[in-house]
């Protein structure tokens, strides 16, 4: 219920931040109508000006305003009201020049002035960020220079925007307004400032390094960091951090990798990572004392926010049981009596990511394990396939409904198993998730 | 479900900024 008070709180913090410059433009003497449809489109200007703005807010990980939806659908927020916003400017423009010729007069070669051109500037390059970011994959941008190129284009976006609306100035004309907007244009700026160079900044100021890198099956590797003349962050079992390695923090070039060891386990921090892509792959080959810079921890797919009489039920999907052997480790830790089941989905028992120490927490804990193979060996006496409901029903007990379910794996299985799980009647409320496949 | 709950709040958050626009174009031509 916590949770749920400071999500509206947030919710409102946001509404009242988007809102707040038209609200100003309502606020005392105001300019002559132009008609319903100048004004209209020029307070979707204003809003999508403030909601460009407010993207640098919601991508800064304030920790206190994740902590009620999890950094992970803040990132998706920011991902639909981009679109959103898109589209708020992009009316702007299309109700100007279907209602008002003069505008179209104001755009000609030998007419037009800085501050349109920097609004048409400003524009063009939205559309280019949100090409990039939905096609990222399709055009086969690199995760990495696509961050830089997503920064680049929304700081220079932005101060192109600022520049139109300062030139345009019809609604800012009064002394007052002027001194209010001065005001929000700078708050925006010092938010910025904020996203790009302090916070990186600080990061430097707490590095950790490279103690010793673990082989895993399933061609994972577990990265086992130390910090370096600080105590380190303190984290509940199952959140991830945003880790940077071989660049500085200002470079931008950061992963977000779960925590694969327990809070209970001090003084170092284990990564469990698997080889998928350039980052990852260079992993196995870090040498020991390399720094590494952590952002974090955040993220709500943890047992300690989520408290069950009756065990919990853990579904993981390949790597994904790295922020569930947290967890475990964790309640074994604890000494934890709560009788626990986890379900582990893999290709092969060969690649199944800790196996064997998920076998041996066995006689530290009350845990039930169920393995799904996608390819079982001929002999194999377990489940096989995918997680539906009658591997479910098999192997939950007949209080299913009051446990709570921590699922992580990739996107296509999270959905199936909370499909899965809803279907033979677990409340919505009882599903836990962590998405990271944001762009 | 999750992703549900990130589309519900961009959509009501939509719903409320085009509200306030057409709020600000009436009071402007009242």
């Amino acid at each position: 219920m916590r949770y749920f008070i400071w999500g509206l709180f947030w919710i409102g913090v946001y509404l009242g931040l988007a809102l707040f410059p038209c609200l100003i433009l309502l606020y005392g003497t105001m300019p002559g109508g132009y008609g319903f449809w100048w004004d209209f489109s020029m307070a979707l200007g204003f809003a999508a000006a403030s909601m460009m703005a407010l993207m640098f807010f919601l991508t800064a990980r304030f920790k206190r305003a994740a902590l009620p939806f999890g950094v992970d659908i803040i990132y998706y927020f920011h991902k639909h009201i981009s679109l959103l916003f898109f589209l708020f400017a992009a009316a702007h423009a299309v109700i100007l020049l279907s209602t008002e010729p003069v505008v179209w007069e104001m755009l000609r070669p030998s007419q037009i002035n800085r501050y349109m051109a920097a609004g048409i500037v400003s524009f063009v390059l939205l559309g280019l960020i949100v090409f990039s970011s939905l096609w990222r994959k399709q055009l086969q941008i690199h995760y990495d220079n696509w961050r830089l190129i997503h920064a680049f284009l929304a700081v220079a976006a932005f101060i192109l925007a600022l520049v139109h609306i300062e030139g345009v100035g019809y609604y800012i004309a009064t002394p007052a307004k002027r001194i209010v907007w001065g005001t929000i244009m700078g708050c925006w700026l010092l938010l910025l400032l904020y996203v790009r160079i302090i916070k990186p900044v600080a990061l430097l100021s707490r590095p950790y390094k490279v103690r010793k890198i673990i082989p895993e099956k399933g061609n994972a590797y577990t990265l086992v960091i130390v910090p370096e003349q600080h105590q380190g962050i303190d984290f509940l079992p199952g959140q991830f951090v945003w880790l940077s390695m071989y660049h500085s923090p200002l470079s931008m070039k950061e992963h977000p990798f779960s925590i694969s060891s327990a809070p209970e386990q001090k003084g170092e921090l284990h990564f469990t990572i698997k080889e998928l892509g350039d980052f990852t792959r260079r992993i196995k080959d870090t040498p020991k004392g390399q720094p590494v810079y952590i952002d974090g921890p955040y993220g709500v797919f943890t047992i300690d926010r989520h408290s069950s009489e009756h065990g919990y039920v853990f579904i993981a999907g390949g790597i994904g049981i790295a922020p569930i052997r947290s967890m475990l480790c964790s309640l074994a830790a604890r000494e934890d009596g709560r009788p626990h089941i986890l379900f582990f989905a893999g290709s092969t028992l060969e690649k199944l990511t800790f196996y064997e120490e998920l076998n041996a927490l066995k006689e530290r804990l009350d845990l039930k394990t169920v393995y799904l193979l996608e390819h079982p060996p001929w002999d194999w006496q377990g489940e096989s396939g995918f997680l539906d409901t009658g591997i479910l029903k098999r192997h939950l007990p007949s209080h299913l409904q009051e446990l709570k379910y921590f699922i992580c794996g990739p996107v296509p299985m999270v959905q199936l198993a909370e499909k899965e799980l809803h279907k033979i009647g677990v409340p919505l409320h009882h599903l836990h998730s962590e998405l990271f496949d944001f762009v | 479900m999750r992703l549900l709950l990130a589309k519900i709040l961009a959509v009501l958050t939509g719903v409320m900024i085009i509200a306030l626009a057409v709020i600000f174009a009436m009071a402007q031509n009242s």
